[in-house]
């Protein structure tokens, strides 16, 4: 249903729109049945000529029934809730599947640096890439993020991959993503972090093996070191 | 009393029209002053600079360059550098100025307001020294420091001296100045070699300190 209005970009996007349309089913259907017995419950008691208001105090079983039936039904809903949230964060957030290749993500008042393996295909050598608000990923490829900031709190936002993972300063947080389709899509910032916050976008290119290998070759590496920016240890 | 009529309705017609114009270009003359409204979240108020938030004293810089930086910003030449932690955050708000016309605007309310002169903060600099580093500089940047429009040379007299040894050491280390947009920083990025160290740079940037005096 969302990817109508936003494509889905990651192996994950699915599952995230799956739980999203579950709560979307469900709440949905106890919104226009609770709606529909609300004012059919009004049109069906309105005023009538000779039939004088009743004062009712919700104390007689048949009349708690209306909140208890419904109250334990949505409860038992809430439990397929969960149980399909649990099962989505297990997947995007506790999981890690090995990474074919490594990318370093650095959010700064108001730009992202992304760090790309180079020709070696390895993350921390001294032919990695550099870009500042640019992010070239591959296709299909399973790739690990290793997220940083370097002032305030930013949020790493991909809304194509159903992404959004908090950068902190002094930790570095490690995730994962697999992207699906080509093209180019938007990354932003989804943390308040200052007055450039609204500013703060970045440009995602999804390119297939061949156009993602030509990139690499068309990109000179960066002096990291001379570039106040200490190699990140990343283990593989 | 029909006169009185005609001429009260004319009267009132012009006031009106006189308003109507003149309120686009009291708006258009005030433009300036109401962008640099974000621009002050950094630089200060009176634009005097703050070195908390990696923002260099600008006020009173010649409009010439003030709307070249932005420009420069603006298209990428400068603030793009994953070293460049300032230009970085400059770049988006640079971004920010949709316009040519807003450009100008902010650059010339900038230029307008009295230049600062900071209080030194860095030590360990030996301005004597630096002196005879500096006759290079001059070359472009004058005796005085006072800058040359011709030679698109900057003023450095009045500015941070944190931010003018920030800006030697970028250009030092390739991390401003790598931009063919900008022939001018290409041209810095080759004469800061002149320094031969850390301390060279500190202490040219001491002697330039004294031209603020």
């Amino acid at each position: 249903m969302i990817e109508q209005f936003i494509p889905a970009g990651s192996t994950y996007a699915g599952n995230i729109d799956g739980q999203i349309d579950l709560i979307f089913v469900l709440v949905g259907f106890w919104f226009i049945l609770s709606e529909a017995i609300f004012f059919g419950l009004i049109f069906r008691f309105r005023k009538k000529q000779g039939q004088p208001a009743e004062y009712i105090t919700g104390e007689e079983k048949s009349q708690k029934r209306w909140i208890t039936v419904p109250h334990f039904l949505v409860l038992v809903c809430d439990v397929f809730i969960i149980w399909g949230a649990i099962n989505v964060w297990y997947h995007v957030k506790q999981e890690l599947p090995p990474a074919q290749e490594t990318v370093r993500i650095i959010g700064q008042q108001w730009t992202w640096t992304f760090v790309h393996p180079g020709p070696d295909k390895q993350l921390g050598t001294a032919d990695d890439i550099a870009k500042v608000n640019e992010l070239h990923l591959k296709v299909d490829t399973t790739y690990h993020f290793k997220l940083e900031a370097r002032d305030v709190v930013h949020s790493f936002s991909v809304p194509v991959f159903r992404l959004k993972q908090d950068a902190i300063p002094g930790r570095v947080i490690t995730g994962w993503f697999e992207p699906t389709l080509t093209g180019e899509f938007d990354i932003q910032c989804a943390e308040m972090c200052g007055i450039g916050h609204g500013l703060m976008g970045a440009k995602l290119s999804v390119e297939s093996a061949a156009e993602h290998a030509a990139w690499v070759a068309s990109e000179s590496p960066l002096e990291l070191a001379a570039a106040n920016m200490p190699q990140l240890a990343v283990e593989e | 009393m029909r006169m009185t009529l005609t001429r009260t309705l004319v009267a009132s017609i012009t006031t009106l029209l006189v308003a109507a114009f003149a309120l686009p270009v009291a708006a258009a003359d005030g433009r300036g002053e109401q962008l640099f409204e974000l621009c002050a979240q950094c630089h200060g108020s009176a634009a005097e600079g703050n070195q908390m938030t990696l923002a260099p004293a600008i006020a009173g810089l010649d409009e010439w360059y003030v709307e070249a930086q932005l420009n420069y910003f603006r298209n990428g030449a400068r603030g793009l550098h994953p070293g460049d932690t300032g230009g970085m955050r400059m770049y988006p708000m640079s971004i920010w100025l949709s316009t040519d016309e807003d450009v100008k605007a902010v650059a010339g309310y900038v230029a307008s307001l009295p230049r600062a002169n900071p209080t030194p903060v860095l030590e360990g600099g030996d301005a004597a020294k630096g002196s005879a580093f500096y006759l290079v500089c001059a070359t472009c940047h004058g005796q005085e420091g006072g800058g040359d429009p011709e030679k698109n040379s900057p003023p450095l007299r009045g500015a941070n001296d944190w931010y003018l040894l920030s800006s030697l050491e970028k250009y030092k280390a390739k991390i401003r100045g790598g931009s063919p947009l900008n022939p001018n920083a290409v041209v810095m990025q080759g004469t800061v070699n002149i320094l031969p160290d850390a301390q060279a740079m500190r202490d040219v940037v001491a002697h330039i300190m004294t031209l603020s005096e």
